[in-house]
């Protein structure tokens, strides 16, 4: 296999952009090449973002610049089997499906009626242009440029065409294995529901068990009319592990989004979220849940954008940090000419744990069209005085009444969860992450 | 049981309580009353140990221990209850799991073991019952939601799960239509015995009728400026808070 053509650009400038840009010329041309150059020159365009840039004002990637990335290489079939001890409690009857550096380890899956898993390399042997297709145009905007990075980079990945109405949950576990530190990851994802069809979906983030890591992930949904999904994507990986993560989902008419997105480790992690209700009535239901502790730094954006009549976007996020963590949440609904009587209500919340804590909510609206009915509220704050002394008054100790007030603010998105059992394994993987964890297990 | 001396204490930098003297034996049932801004509520807040009410002077004694020395949360387990004006909503914290946590910590306390949960699910039905309360309320978080009503009588399920040595009930009795105010009544006089008392803050009379009092005292800025037993109560009522002052004065 020849090395790709260089792209020709303006010399790089900082580390990593100067080990993204290796890694392209170092990587095998496939079949999409024409697509990933248009990326890749797109995203070298753009460069890394910074605190200028209107979507990155709270976060500044120095350490991620800095840093000399080393792609991921294929896991060997010498490789040690998957590890045992995977520390979330994963619902028990969901569909499991691991991805090792992005690719997806399909030997061992059952056959799921309703369900065809392929691999994105495989794809694109078989129609490159079909794929590309699929995978869309590469955006212009600095808003997808990590997208672009991925669309560029990624090696594998994993579509998921589902057709039919999926009665146990599909788990997908990403994790990051090689021997060196530094390593990059582009995992992708490409989901397309058809018609009418059914499925919970969830992305479990593990990332590497040790060493400095980075993985920009990629995910595409695709809501044909009528189909309904529940996706849910859940950061846990370790404490030096940085990811920025691209969502983007494409609703049609009558098609119905449940989108929980959960950040619960990493030392950076940078979420969007760009979805399109595209068909009239629509409907997305879009909830954060983010905790910030140690020195964590959380910045979830969240676009919805109606363009369509008779749309709904639905937004929670309920955002807690402690130490000296930062987590920011900005909201955005765009409402095109188009979408007369679309409605949307986005609703942040944040708890300050710690002195040392920050948070930011902002939520922000773009209408274009009467006739809509948009309302949103953003509150930070420490956990109430009333209810605590009201707890100690009961004999309550602190620390137990602290946790259980932090657990019922994160209440209103745990109960959004269809899913009791995913809801379980997802309480389980966040109380190890609230202060005073033992107590709360008891209150389960 | 309880002895406080000349208590005095500000709230947001302003002096509320101007030397409290007052001393209930076991046993004891004793009203508080006076008008609005007299300092009633702040008093059950101290005795309870809300932490952003400043106390500038005096002493308070429980069942031999320095009250003010104690937190909250250790006042609690020792057996004080405060039935709060204004109950508190938590949303998200469950009404059953607050309670069975609290008479967790108080029998921790105490070196005994934890409740079993259907030992304690009996206990809080029965207690419910009695209260007239519907079972609905298991599945609600803590006052979430509640009626006026609803809430003061949670507060008089909390005291009765939790049998505390000494009540305080702030203005339990507001907010109650007569049928409420039986029930609320009903449920602090099981718990009157020899070895409890109880303080009933309140503005009028008429829960005096159904919990009747040993002593009753005036509260007016910050004083006490007049004991006496439950013809004291009628008197007021008859006459209004004014009679007392002026009776102080003159």
């Amino acid at each position: 296999m020849s090395a790709a053509p260089r792209a020709r650009l303006d010399p790089p400038q900082s580390a990593a952009l100067v080990a993204f840009a290796a890694q392209w010329r170092a990587r095998a041309v496939d079949a999409l090449y024409p697509w990933r150059e248009q990326a890749m020159q797109r995203f070298l365009r753009l460069g890394l973002p910074t605190t200028g840039d209107e979507s990155w004002r709270y976060t500044n990637l120095r350490r991620l610049a800095a840093v000399d990335f080393v792609a991921a290489t294929a896991p060997s079939d010498e490789a040690p089997p998957a590890e045992p001890a995977f520390s979330p409690g994963v619902p028990p009857a969901a569909l499991r499906i691991d991805l090792v550096n992005g690719y997806p380890q399909l030997a061992s899956v059952p056959k799921l009626p309703g369900l065809t898993l392929t691999s994105l390399r495989e794809l694109a042997r078989g129609n490159a242009a079909d794929l590309s297709t699929r995978l869309g145009a590469p955006s212009d905007s600095e808003q997808h440029r990590w997208a672009l990075l991925n669309a560029a980079l990624f090696v594998d990945g994993l579509h998921l065409a589902i057709d039919g109405r999926l009665d146990v949950p599909l788990l997908l576990v990403h994790r990051t294995r090689g021997a060196t530190a530094n390593t990059a990851t582009y995992p992708r994802i490409l989901i397309e529901a058809a018609r009418g069809s059914r499925a919970t979906i969830i992305e479990w983030h593990l990332g590497a068990a040790v060493a400095t890591s980075f993985c920009n992930s990629a995910t595409q949904v695709s809501l044909a009319q009528e189909a309904h999904i529940e996706h849910y994507r859940i950061f846990a990986a370790g404490a030096a592990a940085m990811n920025i993560d691209s969502l983007e989902i494409r609703q049609a008419a009558h098609s119905r989004c449940k989108q929980f997105t959960v950040a619960l480790g990493g030392a950076l992690l940078r979420t969007n979220l760009h979805a399109h209700l595209d068909g009239a009535a629509a409907e997305l239901e879009s909830f954060s849940l983010l905790a910030g502790s140690a020195a964590r730094h959380v910045d979830c954006l969240n676009v919805a954008a109606h363009h369509a009549p008779r749309t709904h976007s639905h937004q929670t996020a309920r955002a807690i940090a402690g130490g000296t963590s930062r987590v920011i949440f900005n909201s955005k609904v765009v409402v095109d000419a188009g979408a007369a009587h679309a409605e949307s209500q986005q609703s942040s919340r944040g708890l300050l744990l710690s002195p040392g804590a920050e948070i930011d909510t902002r939520p922000q609206l773009e209408i274009h069209t009467d006739e809509v009915k948009c309302a949103h509220g953003a509150t930070t704050g420490r956990l109430d005085p009333n209810m605590m002394f009201y707890m100690l008054s009961r004999g309550i100790d602190r620390p137990t009444a602290q946790s259980l007030l932090v657990y019922a603010f994160l209440a209103d998105v745990l109960t959004g969860m269809s899913s009791s059992e995913t809801r379980t394994s997802i309480e389980a993987a966040l109380i190890d992450q609230l202060p005073d964890s033992e107590i709360l297990r008891e209150f389960r | 049981m309880l002895k406080i001396e000349n208590l005095s204490a500000r709230v947001a930098g302003k002096d509320i309580l101007n030397g409290i003297d007052l001393s209930i034996d076991a046993g004891e049932v004793h009203a508080i009353m006076g008008p609005n801004g007299s300092g009633k509520s702040t008093l059950a807040q101290v005795l309870a140990g809300r932490e952003d009410y400043e106390v500038t002077g005096g002493r308070i004694s429980f069942d031999g221990q320095d009250l003010l020395a104690m937190k909250p949360e250790v006042r609690a387990r020792a057996g004080l209850f405060l039935g709060f004006q204004y109950p508190v909503e938590i949303p998200g914290v469950n009404n059953v799991y607050l309670l069975k946590a609290a008479l967790n910590a108080k029998r921790k306390a105490a070196n005994l073991p934890e409740v079993d949960a259907y030992e304690f699910l009996a206990l809080i039905k029965q207690k419910m019952k009695f209260m007239e309360m519907s079972e609905g309320f298991l599945t609600r978080g803590v006052n979430e939601g509640f009626s006026g009503g609803e809430k003061k009588r949670n507060e008089i399920l909390q005291m009765l799960v939790l049998e505390p040595k000494l009540a305080i009930l702030d203005e339990t009795d507001s907010g109650l239509d007569i049928d409420a105010l039986k029930i609320v009544a009903k449920g602090v006089n099981s718990l009157r015995d020899a070895k409890r008392a109880v303080v009933l803050v309140t503005h009028y009379q008429r829960l005096l009728d159904y919990i009747v009092p040993d002593r009753v005292h005036v509260l007016s800025g910050g004083r006490i400026l007049k004991s006496g037993d439950k013809s004291l109560a009628l008197e007021l009522e008859r006459r209004g808070y004014d009679w007392v002052k002026e009776s102080r004065v003159a």
